[in-house]
């Protein structure tokens, strides 16, 4: 059975909650996309795209201190080395070129980090579109460094200010925005979700993470026991996940963020502090009260600051397929640290969630070949680190004077 | 069991047959608060409104604009809940005849459970439900409960419809098509696109059902122009910004609403 069905549901998640006025514009995309991902051409002019602009393949690195520390043997698969500095250029590259072909001419796109939304103007620029990115201004305040990017490369960052101020908001704006001008507009959603095509395109364009670890493991004469990776939203992990979920001996962990612990209700983690329902156009687990309000998601990673996930991972959490667990935002600070320390690499504290994730299965991954998803770089992520340990530094301080 | 015909059906045909165009107030349910909100409604219905619909206020009101927003916002403070709004539906339905439809997102009546809100909303007796994230691909796991309760399920078109959605929803549509006046979010304006009345004609050409026009309209102008072809008209944003003008002065909320109400009225008469 192929995910999803005609009707873009897997199996009773996904599907098209979307008011009426833009139900022709994702037919036509859900038709168009449908005709060129097989075409040749197109996969070319991608594939050329992705090697020679986004620097792909992005390497498999073996982490030997970090292996050494757990006793197993721990990959990166290193998006953090992808042109804007995340996994996200491989969506907007394959959203953009379809856009083009499609005749329009402005882009929209929602942003929480800030990282889609540089990757959307990244190809904005590269292809001569207009963009107009939304995003919460509590985002545009704790990644200040990413609106100005986003800013040179040309793109207008649109402060939303209302409910929580973040990435769930600035995605109604974008779409009250894409309802208002959908006949020259094309919404380019950045994770895997909302209504049908995105979750399967999404999925589609960032599988290339998937595919390309099968090949540089196969170069080494190896293959995965274990695949980890962040779940906001869920694009680098569907992307990670999907070309191995044939591969029935492959266990996953999809890492949600636990923010202050799932048992104070300050978390992000929708799948296992949620229940389903249905919230920009599709049908998933998502963080709510008991009358279907939505709730704020709190996480220390604005990239996983979003009260829902993609419908696809919540098919594979109910049947089990892949196992969803988080991590605080503590330990994720943690393991940001750690990884700087042993391996050099500065991770977006998104990843970091996936990288804390080894600790929490040590046991488990004894001897182990293990997958981690480095889905971005953490330069962006500066301030809130500082912020972080001088405010633990404080607490510490006033901690030894209480004594 | 609800009655054979339902409400909304009966005063299409009866206005149809008087060649009358029905005046369709919007406003949320405990806004400013439930009992302000329940004035309101008298008020509507004094004057002259032929049908009601209550909004039922959703954290993410995505084909909304800033004044319904805010209006949710403040109903959401009052920590409404759908109990208090089947309980005000009940409470409009002992005073008056007036068909009622019950207006909001998917995610409330899901959490509530779907079939648990088709009894709820029967027994209140609520007339019809628009449900804006509900198209018809997704319609039929609400539709299978409330048919049951001969409870309208009212569908939207929309300028960028083309003929096979129009196709489709007429052949899905109950009670009334609303046609969304213009490609945007909910929220008055001083000028409509002048398709409108040939996006109407080419629905009642497929389907010989009543066209019911909202977002957008805001004065008795635009209604005495609307009449010439549509069944109905609805008017949401413009009387919600009179209770968001007078938050501190209920009796001129109520005062500025009846006076708007009975203006439009006037206009289709």
């Amino acid at each position: 059975m192929k995910y999803p069905n005609s009707k873009g549901h897997f199996g009773e998640y996904g599907g098209r909650y979307i008011s009426e006025t833009l139900m022709p514009a994702i037919l036509e995309l859900e038709e168009f996309y449908k005709k060129i991902k097989n075409n040749k051409e197109f996969k070319d002019e991608l594939r050329s795209y992705l090697k020679n602009y986004a620097g792909r393949p992005t390497p498999l690195y073996y982490a030997s201190r970090l292996s050494k520390l757990y006793s197993s043997n721990i990959y990166l698969k290193r998006e953090d080395l992808n042109h804007t500095g995340s996994h996200k250029l491989n969506n907007t590259l394959g959203q953009a070129l379809l856009a083009v072909k499609m005749g329009k001419k402005r882009i929209i796109a929602e942003t929480g980090a800030g990282q889609h939304g540089v990757a959307t103007a990244t190809v904005c620029a590269l292809f001569d579109l207009e963009c107009e990115v939304f995003m919460g201004v509590k985002d545009i305040e704790r990644q200040k460094q990413n609106v100005l990017r986003m800013e040179v490369l040309g793109a207008k960052v649109t402060p939303v200010n209302a409910g929580s101020s973040t990435l769930k908001d600035a995605m109604n704006e974008a779409i009250r925005d894409w309802i208002t001008n959908v006949r020259t507009t094309y919404y380019m959603i950045g994770t895997a979700a909302g209504m049908h095509p995105y979750p399967e395109m999404v999925r589609d364009f960032q599988s290339v993470i998937g595919k390309e670890v099968l090949k540089e493991l196969k170069q080494i004469n190896k293959f995965p026991d274990i695949l980890i990776a962040c779940i906001g939203g869920g694009s680098n992990a569907i992307g990670l996940f999907h070309p191995f979920l044939k591969y029935k001996e492959v266990k996953m962990y999809g890492v949600e963020a636990g923010g202050f612990g799932l048992e104070t209700g300050m978390h992000a983690a929708s799948i296992s502090g949620g229940k389903p329902g249905v919230l920009h156009g599709n049908k998933t687990y998502l963080l709510q009260d008991e009358d279907g309000r939505i709730k704020e998601a709190h996480s220390i990673a604005a990239g996983l600051d979003y009260p829902g996930v993609g419908p696809e991972h919540s098919f594979y959490a109910d049947k089990k397929r892949i196992i969803y667990d988080t991590i605080t935002d503590k330990e994720a600070i943690e393991a940001f640290k750690l990884l700087c320390r042993l391996e050099g690499i500065i991770p977006a504290i998104e990843s970091s969630h996936a990288v804390a994730y080894l600790d929490k299965i040590k046991k488990e991954i004894k001897g182990k070949t293990v997958i981690v998803n480095l889905s971005g770089r953490g330069d962006k992520d500066m301030e809130t680190i500082a912020g972080y340990l001088s405010e633990n530094k404080i607490k510490k301080e006033q901690h030894s004077n209480d004594k | 069991m609800a009655n054979n015909i339902n409400k909304i059906d009966e005063l299409f045909a009866n206005y149809k047959k008087a060649g009358k165009t029905a005046f369709i107030p919007f406003i949320s349910i405990g806004d400013p608060d439930i009992e302000t909100s329940f004035d309101i409604a008298k008020a509507l219905i004094s004057n002259g409104a032929d049908m009601i619909e209550l909004g039922y206020p959703f954290s993410d009101p995505m084909a909304d604009g800033k004044v319904i927003q805010k209006s949710y916002e403040r109903t959401l403070k009052n920590r409404v809940t759908m109990a208090d709004a089947f309980n005000f539906v009940a409470r409009l339905k002992e005073i008056s005849e007036i068909p009622v439809i019950f207006f909001t997102y998917y995610n409330p009546i899901f959490a509530y459970r779907t079939s648990e809100f088709a009894d709820s909303a029967s027994a209140a007796g609520i007339d019809g439900v628009l449900v804006v994230d509900l198209p018809p691909e997704e319609s039929f796991e609400l539709k299978q409960f409330i048919d049951k309760k001969n409870i309208d399920q009212i569908f939207l078109l929309a300028p960028t419809s083309d003929i096979s959605r129009i196709k489709l929803i007429t052949s899905y549509a109950k009670g009334f098509v609303y046609y969304v006046s213009v490609t945007g979010v909910t929220g008055a304006r001083k000028s409509l696109p002048s398709e409108m009345r040939s996006k109407v004609e080419e629905i009642k050409n497929i389907k010989d059902i009543p066209v019911g026009i909202g977002f957008g309209i805001s004065s008795p102008e635009q209604a005495e122009e609307i009449k010439n072809y549509a069944d109905a008209i609805i008017i949401g944003s413009k009387i919600i910004q009179f209770i968001e003008n007078n938050l501190n002065d209920k009796k001129n909320i109520i005062k500025s609403i009846s006076e708007f109400s009975y203006g439009i009225k006037s206009s289709l008469m």
